[in-house]
């Protein structure tokens, strides 16, 4: 139940109670989350910077993802979509089990939680299929002039897939494309994996019925506010790297 | 003073039964609904985009932004339950951080459009568009887009 109206008042300031009305580890998570914001908000502003100052050479996402498992046709951003219907519905799960928390409905937050963590790991998995075909790249390929360190020359050649130093997408060789791409979903891959982790840590605890002796589910609510930050990025990192 | 800040009764509170957990579980849903009906939305512009001639075009982004920063509220507001916690806490979260993220996005739209060496400073060069779009039409690439942009590359 909100109890905001109460405590907005010039008393909560008085000393003897909180003025946030918050826990301290809900409240130190909010401010975890906060510094890890800005540092995605860095990555994605550095990644802003190198796309428009090369916005006319930047490969277009609708012509690099187009891969869907047992399709063989192009298929334009579907994979990616269904991607951010998993994490979004794991969010929605998520919430859930935090709701049936409040509820002291141990059912409940064991359900939602399961389904929160398939939806996790689900997404991790589609993650390393993306990245394997980014990596690995097309048949036709593109043409590249690398450059030779033991000679000292361009040398002409085909290149397939994506590295840190060539990648085949777009018409012109714009190295930061794939740089950005593998930086940024990583990082974000690695806080779904970290998610994942922590959440079936909470999931084993809920089974014992460690919160139910405890009288609440904070816990829950403290890697549900984790998990839909991993959301919430994801949002930005799908509009900026699949949408623009 | 006495201090008493215990925190499990912040989170007992917390607690409520099941009417009201009905209506919070509905409003759940519906928030749901709708971000699911955004990243359709935008999926049909983004697959409809080149063929239409939106890519790039500054009404498609600043309606991306628009709705990935709709969809960013609804998780924060309603998921991460910031919506329902006091005032002071909404400022100390959103407060720092907006004022961070307008500077960095004031300093991007300034300081991005600075030009300056157009080089790549890495280990490859360009190679010519033509040479490019013969390759791909040799080896039987697909051709989608690469006119479009080589078009774009002249003027």
């Amino acid at each position: 139940m909100s109890h905001s109206a109460e405590i907005d008042t010039k008393d909560s300031w008085g000393g003897g109670q909180s003025p946030f009305r918050i826990s301290y580890g809900k409240m130190m998570m909010w401010f975890f989350l906060i510094s890890d914001a800005l540092t995605f908000g860095g990555l994605l502003t550095a990644y802003g910077f190198a796309r428009h100052k090369y916005a006319d050479q930047w490969p277009k996402a609708e012509e690099v993802f187009t891969h869907f498992p047992f399709v063989e046709q192009h298929l334009p951003l579907a994979y990616v979509g269904l991607m951010t219907f998993i994490l979004i519905m794991s969010s929605v799960t998520m919430v859930l089990a935090v709701e049936a928390g409040h509820r002291m409905d141990k059912r409940g937050v064991t359900v939602w939680m399961f389904w929160t963590i398939v939806g996790g790991a689900t997404f991790v998995g589609s993650q390393a299929w993306e990245w394997y075909h980014f990596i690995h790249g097309t048949d036709v390929g593109s043409l590249r002039d690398v450059f030779d360190r033991e000679t000292g020359t361009y040398v002409r050649q085909v290149v397939h897939g994506a590295n840190m130093t060539v990648n085949e997408y777009g018409n012109y060789d714009v190295p930061q494309f794939a740089n950005f791409f593998f930086f940024i979903t990583g990082f974000h891959g690695t806080h779904v994996f970290s998610g994942v982790v922590i959440n079936f840590i909470i999931f084993m605890n809920v089974l014992k019925g460690t919160y139910e002796k405890r009288g609440h589910y904070e816990m829950v609510e403290k890697v549900g506010l984790y998990w839909h930050f991993v959301d919430l990025v994801w949002v930005f990192v799908f509009t900026f790297f699949y949408l623009l | 003073m006495e201090f008493h800040d215990n925190y499990p009764e912040y989170e007992k509170m917390s607690n409520h039964d099941e009417t009201y957990g009905k209506k919070a579980r509905r409003t759940l849903w519906n928030v749901f609904w709708i971000m699911l009906a955004i990243t359709v939305v935008e999926l049909i512009i983004g697959f409809m985009a080149p063929s239409k001639g939106w890519s790039g075009t500054l009404g498609l982004k600043v309606l991306f932004i628009g709705l990935t920063l709709v969809k960013a509220a609804a998780i924060v507001l309603w998921f991460m339950h910031l919506g329902h916690e006091v005032k002071f806490f909404k400022y100390v979260v959103l407060l720092p951080y907006a004022i961070f993220m307008i500077y960095a996005v004031f300093i991007l739209l300034t300081e991005g459009t600075y030009s300056g060496v157009k080089e790549n400073y890495t280990r490859t060069k360009q190679i010519p568009i033509e040479d490019q779009l013969a390759h791909k039409k040799a080896n039987g690439g697909e051709q989608h887009g690469s006119s479009e942009s080589h078009e774009e590359a002249h003027h």
